[in-house]
This record gives C-alpha cells, sequence and structure tokens, in this order.
C-alpha cells in the first residue's frame, strides 16, 4: 500500500503543533529554539510531502527548497546558538523570560 | 526732483529710531547716559529730513498725485494689497504738518526732557511714532494704512506709559492702548466687509486700495447697483467709524485721551493734539467717496461728532489740571472736525485739523514750558501771575488762546467757523447743529479765558520758596512754540473765504470734492459775515462770562479730580465703560467656571478614554519573546479562520 499523502501532512502537523508548543510553553531557552527547529523542519515534510503528489518532472522544486531551508535554519541555528551563550555569559540564566528588553 | 522716491519719507524717522533706539541699549548700562547733544541732534535730523523730502515732493507734485508701489504684501486669491504709496493733495497737506510739527517738538523735546534717564529711549519711540503716522498718511490701502494706525496706537502706548515707574502712568497707557484696541475691532471689520464686497460684487482683489475702491464705487454708483450693496456698505461705513471713534476719541470711546496726559508734555502735543487723534477724520476724508454715499452714516457721524463737542467742552469747564482742560479741549475740537465730516465738508474738517494742529500744539508745549517753569506743578490752583514771569511762554499761551476761541484774524477763526457755516446750509438739521456748535464755542471760549485767567493772571498762589525757581523755558523749547504760534495766527489765511482766498479748498478739491458735491445741501445761502459776527460774538460772550464767573479762584486741595457733580459729568463714560467692564467680568466669570469646567471634562472624557484604550493596546505589546509568539500564532490562526469561514472573500 503506498502512503499516503494525507498522513504525511497530519504527521507534518503534528510535529508543527509540538515544536509550537515547545517553543512557547518551556522557558529554557535552548529548548525554545529546538521548538523552532522541530517547527521548521515539520514544514519542510510538508513541502516534500505536497512535491510528492505531483509528477515526477515538477516534483523537483519540492524537494529542493527543503535543502535550501535545511542549509539556512543551520546557519540561524549557529547564529542564535551564539547569541544564546553570549545572553548566558553575561546574565548566567537561559530563563528567556527574564530577558525583557534589549539593553544587555 | 518729482523723482525722489517716496519711500524716502518714512525711511527717515525709521533710521532714526533704530539708531537711537541702539544708542538707548548700548547706555542703558553706563551711569552717565548717553550725550544728550548727540541724541537730540539726531532726534530732531530725521524728522526734519522726513520734512524737507515731504516739501521737495510737494513741490513739484502733479495734480493727480505721485503714486509709488515698493513690493507686493499680500497675494491670496480674494485679496491683493501692496506695499504702496499715495502722495496727493491731501496726504501732503497731513504729511507737511505730521513732520514739521513733529519735528518742532522734537527740537522741543530736546530741552523738555533734559536729565530725564530715558533721553535717548524718549526720542526713539518719537521717531517710531513719526514713522508710524507717515506710514498710516502716506499708504494707498487700509491695509497698510491699519499698519500705520496700530503703529501709532503702539507708539502713544510705549509714550504715555514713558514714566513706567508710575503705577497710574502705566495704567493710562494700558487703558489708551485697550480702548483704542476696540476701536481697531471696528477697522478690521470695515476691512473684511470690503474685501467680502469686493469678492462678491466687484471681482476685485485689491478692493482695499483707495484708488479700486474709489473706481468700484463709481461703477455701483453709474451702474445702479447702490441700492443693493447699500446694507453692507453701511455696515463697512459704521465698522469704520467705529475705529475713528476709537482713535480721535469720540463718544463712547473717548476716555482714554483724558489720563493720556500722564505722558510727557511734548507727548500730549504731538499725538493727542496734532498728529493721531486726527487720523480718524483723516482716514473720513480718505473714504469721503464712501460716506458720501452712506447718508444714515454720516448722520450718525454728525450726530456723535455735535454730543462730543458739547460733552468734552463742558467737562473742560470742571478740570484743575491745566493738561486736562486742553485734553478735554481736543476732544471737543475733535468733536467739530467730525460734525463738519458728517455734513460732508470733508475739507472744512481737514483745514480744522491743520489749524487744529498748530494752536492746539502751541498750546500744549505752552502748557508744558509752565510745567517746567514751575518743576511739575500741574494745578492750575497753584498758579497764577505767570504773566510777567514768563512773557514768551504766556505770549504763545495767549495767541493760540486767540486762536481756538475764534477770535477774528486767527487761524481758529477762519476753520471753526467754516464749519459752522456747513453745518448751519446741511439740510434741515442745519440750524440744531450750528446751534450746538455756537453754543460749544461759547463754552471752549469759557473754558481757555478761565485756563489763561488762572494760570498767567492775578496773584501767584503756589508756595514762595517755589516762587523764585520760576524761570523762563530755554530757546529749544521756545523756538518750536513761537513757530507755532506763528502757525496759530497765520495758517487760516489759506482759506479765508470773506477775504477770497480758498488756496486749501482748491487744493483739496481733487480728492474730496467730488464727494462733497454728491451730497446735496441746501441752496440756502446766508451772508457768511453774519456767520463771521455770530462767531466772534460767541467767543467775546464766554470771554466775559468767564472773567466774572472766575474772578475768585477756589482753594486748591490735593487731588486735581473734580468732584461731586461735576465728577459725575466728567467721567460719565469713565463709568459707562465700567458697566461694559463689569458686565464682560461676570461673562467671563460664567465662561471660567461653567463653559471651562464643561470643556475641561470633555478634554478628560476624551484623554481617559484614549488612556485606557492605549494601555489595552500596550498590554499586548509586552516584552516577553513565548507571550509575542504565541500572540502572533494566535492572530494568524484568527485571521486563517477569517478566510476560511468567508470563503476567501475579504
Amino acid at each position: 500500500m503506498e502512503l499516503q499523502a494525507m498522513y504525511i501532512q497530519i504527521l507534518a502537523l503534528v510535529l508543527f503543533t509540538i515544536g509550537l508548543v515547545v517553543a512557547i510553553a518551556r522557558r529554557n531557552i535552548f529548548f525554545v529554539l529546538m521548538g523552532v527547529e522541530l517547527a521548521l523542519n515539520a514544514v519542510n515534510l510538508s513541502m516534500v510531502g505536497f512535491a510528492k503528489t505531483l509528477p515526477a518532472e515538477l516534483s523537483a522544486a519540492g524537494q529542493i527548497v527543503p535543502l535550501f531551508t535545511i542549509a539556512v535554519a543551520a546557519a540561524e541555528a549557529c547564529v542564535g546558538l551564539a547569541l544564546v551563550i553570549l545572553i548566558f555569559r553575561n546574565r548566567e540564566s537561559v530563563d528567556s523570560d527574564s530577558f525583557t528588553n534589549m539593553k544587555g | 526732483m518729482t523723482n525722489l522716491p517716496l519711500w524716502f519719507i518714512p525711511l527717515f524717522p525709521l533710521i532714526g529710531t533704530i539708531l537711537l533706539g541702539i544708542i538707548a541699549v548700548a547706555s542703558s548700562g553706563s551711569k552717565k547716559g548717553p550725550s544728550e547733544g548727540l541724541v537730540g541732534a539726531l532726534a530732531v535730523l530725521f524728522p526734519a529730513l522726513a520734512f524737507a523730502s515731504v516739501v521737495v515732493l510737494s513741490l513739484n507734485m502733479p495734480e493727480e498725485g505721485i503714486r509709488s508701489v515698493l513690493c507686493n504684501w499680500i497675494d491670496l486669491s480674494f485679496l491683493n494689497v501692496n506695499f504702496g504709496f499715495l502722495f496727493d493733495n491731501l496726504s501732503r497737506i497731513m504729511l507737511l504738518f505730521v513732520t514739521g510739527i513733529g519735528s518742532l517738538i522734537a527740537l522741543y523735546s530736546i530741552g523738555y526732557m533734559h536729565g530725564d534717564r530715558g533721553f535717548a529711549r524718549f526720542f526713539s519711540y518719537i521717531n517710531l511714532f513719526l514713522f508710524s503716522m507717515i506710514v498710516l498718511v502716506l499708504s494707498d490701502n487700509l491695509m497698510l494704512t491699519f499698519f500705520g494706525w496700530e503703529g501709532v496706537g503702539l507708539c502713544s502706548y510705549l509714550l504715555i506709559g514713558f514714566w513706567n515707574h508710575d503705577k497710574d502712568n502705566c495704567k493710562a497707557a494700558n487703558k489708551a492702548f485697550i480702548v483704542n484696541r476696540v476701536g481697531d475691532i471696528g477697522f478690521l471689520m470695515g476691512m473684511l466687509i470690503l474685501i467680502f464686497l469686493g469678492l462678491n460684487v466687484a471681482q476685485s482683489n485689491s478692493i482695499l486700495q483707495y484708488d479700486s475702491l474709489l473706481s468700484f464705487l463709481k461703477a455701483a454708483i453709474a451702474g445702479g447697483q447702490i441700492a443693493i450693496i447699500m446694507p453692507a456698505l453701511t455696515a463697512a461705513g459704521i465698522c469704520f467709524f467705529v475705529g475713528c471713534t476709537g482713535k480721535s476719541a469720540q463718544i463712547p470711546l473717548l476716555t482714554w485721551l483724558p489720563d493720556a496726559m500722564a505722558g510727557p508734555t511734548p507727548v500730549s502735543a504731538l499725538i493727542h493734539a496734532a498728529t493721531m487723534v486726527t487720523s480718524g477724520v483723516y482716514l473720513l476724508a480718505r473714504l469721503s467717496t464712501m460716506f458720501a454715499a452712506l447718508p444714515v452714516v454720516l448722520d450718525i457721524i454728525t450726530i456723535v461728532g455735535a454730543l462730543t463737542a458739547f460733552w468734552a467742552a463742558v467737562s473742560g469747564l470742571f478740570q484743575n489740571d491745566i493738561k486736562k482742560v486742553l485734553a478735554y479741549s481736543t476732544i471737543s475740537q475733535l468733536g467739530y472736525m467730525f460734525m463738519a465730516a458728517g455734513v460732508a465738508a470733508f475739507d472744512a474738517s481737514i483745514f480744522h485739523v491743520f489749524t487744529h494742529a498748530f494752536f492746539k500744539a502751541a498750546l500744549f508745549l505752552g502748557a508744558g514750558a509752565v510745567i517746567h517753569a514751575l518743576a511739575g506743578e500741574q494745578d492750575m490752583r497753584k498758579m497764577g501771575g505767570l504773566a510777567k514771569k514768563v512773557p514768551v511762554t504766556a505770549g504763545v499761551m495767549l495767541l493760540a488762546f486767540a486762536a481756538i476761541i475764534g477770535i477774528p484774524g486767527f487761524a481758529g477763526f477762519w476753520s471753526k467757523d467754516l464749519i459752522l457755516e456747513k453745518l448751519y446750509m446741511s439740510g434741515p438739521m442745519g440750524p440744531a447743529f450750528y446751534a450746538v456748535g455756537l453754543l460749544t464755542a461759547v463754552i471752549t471760549a469759557v473754558y481757555m479765558t478761565r485756563l489763561i485767567i488762572m494760570t498767567f493772571f492775578g496773584e501767584y498762589r503756589g508756595s514762595k520758596e517755589s516762587e523764585a525757581h520760576i524761570h523762563e523755558a530755554p530757546a529749544c523749547m521756545l523756538i518750536p512754540m513761537v513757530i507755532l504760534a506763528a502757525g496759530a495766527v497765520g495758517t487760516g489765511y489759506l482759506w479765508a473765504e470773506s477775504l477770497g482766498l480758498n488756496t486749501f479748498e482748491h487744493a483739496l478739491a481733487p480728492v474730496v470734492g467730488e464727494a462733497q458735491n454728491a451730497v446735496a445741501h441746501s441752496a440756502a445761502h446766508v451772508n457768511p459775515m453774519m456767520f463771521a459776527a455770530l462767531g466772534t460774538l460767541a467767543a467775546l460772550v464766554g470771554i466775559v462770562i468767564a472773567y466774572f464767573a472766575f474772578k475768585k479762584v477756589p482753594t486748591a486741595t490735593k487731588s486735581t479730580r473734580p468732584e461731586g457733580g461735576k465728577a459725575t459729568w466728567t467721567f460719565l463714560f469713565d463709568i459707562i465703560h465700567g458697566w461694559f467692564i463689569g458686565l464682560t467680568n461676570v461673562i467671563a466669570w460664567i465662561v471660567d467656571n461653567c463653559v471651562d469646567k464643561l470643556v475641561q471634562f470633555a478634554q478628560w472624557l476624551v484623554a481617559n478614554i484614549t488612556l485606557i484604550l492605549g494601555d489595552g493596546a500596550a498590554s499586548f505589546q509586552v516584552r516577553k519573546v513565548r507571550l509575542q509568539l504565541a500572540l502572533s500564532i494566535a492572530g494568524v490562526a484568527a485571521l486563517v479562520l477569517v478566510v476560511l469561514l468567508t470563503g476567501g472573500l475579504i
């Protein structure tokens, strides 16, 4: 039995929701970042899932865009982690709620 | 030399103002003050240069006058005003005596203000005043005239309150300023109505210019539209007349002039006799074509003038302060000028302005010399017998006195009799106005004789030690007085009808002649000798009454204010003004405590609603990353929901 496209989308939605809830509900800034990553990957999965429903010659774009997204997300994660480490050095805390202004 | 530009005339006093102002400011720190010689020379030089420019321009003036436009001032679709000057026979006559007498009074002031701490400041103000007055007279449109009009108002404020360490002087200055402001609202309203007429009827945006106004009125009369615009034009005329009552101290806006005597005496001579107060009469003559077309307004002017002349003459009888007598006398004489303008005898009115400027300035300067001699004493009950001690001053005063009461041959005789004659021939009400005028002439003679007797004849009634100090004024004060006294004698011969001299009438005919002919007069011709005889009789009767009535001078009290019923009469209009001020205060209280509170409540309500809404909106803008994220997700979800539910229509 071939994999139904709908199931892939449902999985992506579940993953996205988990990611979002983690990002909103956790106070530890590392978990927030991980939640964001999860949500991004859910979107990638959704894209690939949609691409599979198209004929092979048209689906290439749907396969390539997630590759770009992954590359960009990796770069963003680097910058984000660097920022978090800097903040931690200054404040000795990873509680995102305690960072309420842009001043150092 | 006709190519002398017109703006030279106002330029000189303006330079004088700036220079003297700089000197005044620069020397304010030094203990000694500026050199009086330098300041005095500058102060007389610039008005004299202006006078010289006027003379040069006068000599070669073409019949229709000189017009020149400096630049554009206001250029709107409905209003176009230029900085333009108009030098015709009317402004020529006014300018000649404004700058001429102005220069003489500046010369006199050098002596009078000697040793005053604000010497340079005083002459700076005098020059600024002359600048404003020249602009007022020389302008070719109502807007620029209003500029000068406000300028002389400002300068009278500065000069009346010149000795501002005394609170009473400041109050008098405020009063003059505020009462004038009430009149100025009339002037402004009049201009607004004219602009409205220009916009809707004449399709002209330069109606405030005298020439355009004239052609507009001519076209309206020729085209038969005058009846349609009559109500608006009458309203404009009344508004302008309200402006004139303020500046020229007519009923009901006359209370400021007697108080204005608080200023230095040269100021009284310059502003309150010769120049500023006559600007109302000047405006009437300038707008003569308009007023000649408005019979209702003319009647109002005559009645107001007659009431003012009579009321002020009686008030003059009760005064003990030598300058106050002259102040009420000025109001009374201005009443004569308005009466003449009211019967459309604008030339006679301006002629009286002209002669009055000389003899009243001479009287004021004479009074100033008396006050100077007595070291500041103004109460006539403490004077007496000064004729022997200050003979030149007494001589000048006597000549001017003869002129003001109308002794044959003196200037006032010619101009006043001319007005009385025109009053008598003005129509059915003429004899009544004539009677008021003649009665006023008798009263004038009475109070002026009283002044002369109390000041110059009898025994000296002041203290013994002050008697030793009495001295004649210095030469720089006497020279202007003598020149003005000569004017008080001679200027009448410019228009001595019965001698066949009428230079003045010819000169003014191009400006006001047409307007005067437009108003119908009764054809009754009366022997002019009859008027002359009656006028002379009035003066003589007045002298005789005064001689017998004021033989015994009352003893001096502390205040020079009249008392009892006399005070009620003198301060009648102050009392009426008081009612208005009281009424205004009540309204102001109501506005302050009720209307203001309502507005404040509305303000408070709106402010709080805004605050609450703002706080609500701001509470979404918290600085918490996760909450912001959650809110934006919720927002996206809500949007998606809306799009789904409405089928993507919006």
